[in-house]
């Protein structure tokens, strides 16, 4: 019993954090068609900023939001200056790859200059624990459960029903077509990259609280959101969450029976395999488009 | 040239530039290897001290490393992101070779060759059907495979502590310790000139124009006969046989083995040096290697800035000249001679 509970438990918690990364990486995928190599290192900015807001002396409820809303404007700025130039070069792909991987870079030392190397650590969403079917856990922990799915489920209202969110799924599916109808597509790639980001940022905000910070903080969460968005597959929004969570239940089943050392290796072997059956991952419709 | 605009002129010029990569004269091409070689030969004559020769040494070896990615990455178009992974593979395939199996250093450094070839063989098998991405996605998770097999042996891998005391090459009676670096140069300038040699002819032989013909038009390609498993097998096969070997070496010079070979921040600076140098040119890599290697230890002042400095740089060169050092010399070269139009 107490064994399936912790099963469950670990993997309800890592599938959280894992979706709120992976559903930033599909969403500028489908609209942009790039992949963000710097979506990592987002999640490590939204923790550190918010590290330093509650520093100055903020609540936790103000500091967090601020830095959510800070970390839209950088993923706008990310994009603005490394992905947009590039836009329409035959070769984006691999020269948004580098692009991505240094400017994830240059913002990892600068946090490193800035605020240094000794780890952080920011409040938790609530303080204290409890025992819930013979496993002892944090509250934050529970809050983090409880809270993803809302806002996974507030994403998916705003991409189905606000015309905001048709507009950004409308440039994902034809591009060509959207400018026609008079959309922003620039404006549109932008907010793509912010809602990446702020995600992101959340997630760098409920790991800090459990976890210490430090400036490499996002690379390992940044291979996991990468597994679960190839597992899932890349072309849609609720496919990388599904996968998130199944994800999840691996990693803790496989480290309950078989030992944390095995995990990752098991991992990216039934990742390898899922693309040698199926390359459009297991969620996924053959077509490109979002939700 | 003041008369570019006779007709004659411009079909002339038009011709004698090359518009494809391999589209050089052999003899032009053989010349300039030949020269560009024999002057990095020369060079531990001005440069006698140890760290000078290190220096020219680690770039060799990154030079073999980012020009043998260029053939899968540039020629071929595949998006291998398992390529620093063959490289570990060759340093822990040579540390394990000499130091467990008790083999001959210089059997241990072809062998280290011949099980990245293995490797890459291997790899390629679940890229086949794939396209774009999704083989970076696979590529990679490949790489982190690998490392994570090799931490969990930890018995027999060293795990994070890595592996110390390797052995190292040796020259018949010469002393490898006490020359200033004066013999590992010229075996690192050796293998980068076997590496390279290898590479142009490849790319200039029948084999090499099928890959770039997959890599363009892969529908028009297949129908014409080319197979794309066999050419995709191939590209793999050929980028990693040096690649192990640029390991093993690495291995044998530095004489210990880390995890570290698998990390993002070398996969970063080996991809830049590719891409900065220009894909599809073998060569735009090597003379990458060398500046970038250069510029870091120019850098090395700096500290905490460097890394900072290289990323605003990279990102800088990227989007003003998306094809690279070479796209930058050529369009430099053409608003000298006035001749050819800047590419767009």
């Amino acid at each position: 019993m107490s064994a399936l509970a912790e099963i469950l438990f670990g993997g309800l918690f890592q599938g959280s954090l894992y979706a709120m990364m992976a559903v930033g990486l599909a969403l500028v995928w489908t609209t942009i068609g790039v992949f963000n190599f710097s979506h990592g290192v987002f999640m490590m900015l939204g923790a550190y900023i918010a590290w330093q807001l509650v520093e100055f002396g903020l609540p936790a409820a103000v500091a967090f939001p601020i830095a959510v809303v800070v970390m839209a404007g950088v993923g706008w700025i990310l994009q603005a200056s490394v992905v947009r130039p590039l836009i329409g070069r035959p070769n984006i792909v691999l020269v948004v790859v580098i692009t991505t991987l240094a400017a994830g870079s240059l913002i990892e030392n600068g946090a490193l200059t800035i605020w240094g190397p000794r780890s952080k650590q920011i409040p938790a969403l609530i303080d204290g624990n409890a025992t819930i079917g013979g496993v002892g856990v944090s509250l934050h922990q529970i809050a983090i459960i409880v809270i993803t799915p809302l806002i996974l489920a507030a994403l998916w209202m705003f991409l189905n029903r606000t015309r905001l969110g048709l507009a950004l799924r409308a440039v994902a599916q034809n591009e060509d077509a959207s400018h026609l109808v008079g959309l922003n597509v620039t404006a549109l790639y932008g907010l793509a990259f912010a809602i990446a980001a702020s995600l992101a940022g959340l997630a760098g905000i409920f790991m800090g609280g459990y976890r210490f910070m430090s400036p490499v903080m996002g690379s390992d969460p940044l291979l996991k959101a990468l597994i679960v968005v190839v597992f899932g597959g890349i072309s849609s929004i609720s496919g990388p969450i599904f996968a998130a969570y199944l994800i999840g239940f691996f990693e803790a089943a496989c480290s309950y029976y078989f030992g944390l050392y095995w995990t990752p290796a098991m991992l990216f072997g039934v990742l390898i395999l899922t693309l040698m059956v199926r390359p459009e991952g297991i969620f996924a419709s053959r077509s490109r488009g979002l939700a | 040239m003041t008369d570019t605009t006779s007709p004659i002129t411009q079909i002339r010029t038009a011709a004698a530039t090359p518009i494809a990569p391999g589209r050089t004269p052999w003899k032009h091409e053989a010349v300039g290897f030949v020269l560009g070689f024999a002057l990095l030969a020369l060079l531990p004559l001005v440069f006698g001290d140890t760290y000078a020769r290190h220096i020219l040494i680690m770039a060799f070896i990154y030079a073999i490393v980012a020009s043998n990615w260029d053939l899968s990455l540039g020629y071929g178009g595949v998006f291998n992101f398992g390529h620093l992974a063959l490289f570990g593979i060759g340093v822990y395939a040579y540390s394990l070779l000499t130091k467990l199996a008790g083999f001959d250093p210089w059997i241990a450094l072809l062998a280290s060759g011949i099980i990245a070839t293995l490797a890459a063989i291997v790899v390629t098998i679940p890229i086949l059907r794939l396209k774009g991405i999704y083989i970076i996605l696979v590529t990679f998770g490949f790489a982190q495979l690998v490392m994570q097999v090799i931490l969990s042996q930890s018995d027999i891998t060293g795990g994070t502590q890595g592996i110390v005391r390797i052995p190292g090459l040796y020259w018949f009676d010469h002393n490898m310790v006490r020359d200033a670096k004066f013999a590992y140069f010229y075996i690192a300038l050796a293998l980068l000139v076997a590496s390279t040699l290898f590479l142009r002819v490849f790319v200039r032989s029948r084999a090499g124009a099928s890959i770039v013909a997959l890599r363009d038009n892969e529908e028009y390609a297949i129908s014409r006969g080319v197979s794309i498993v066999r050419q995709r097998m191939l590209t793999l096969a050929a980028s990693a046989f040096f690649t192990g070997i640029a390991g093993a070496f690495y291995a044998a010079y530095q004489r210990n083995a880390s995890i570290d070979v698998f990390g993002m921040s070398l996969a970063t600076i080996i991809l830049s040096m590719v891409l900065l140098g220009g894909t599809s040119t073998i060569y735009g890599a090597v003379v990458a290697s060398f500046v970038l290697t250069i510029f870091a230890e120019w850098m090395a002042d700096f500290g905490a800035w460097r890394p900072i400095i290289t990323a605003v740089l990279i990102i800088g060169v990227m989007l003003a000249y998306p094809s690279g050092l070479a796209g930058m010399i050529r369009s430099a070269w053409g608003a000298v001679a006035g001749r050819v139009k800047r590419p767009a």
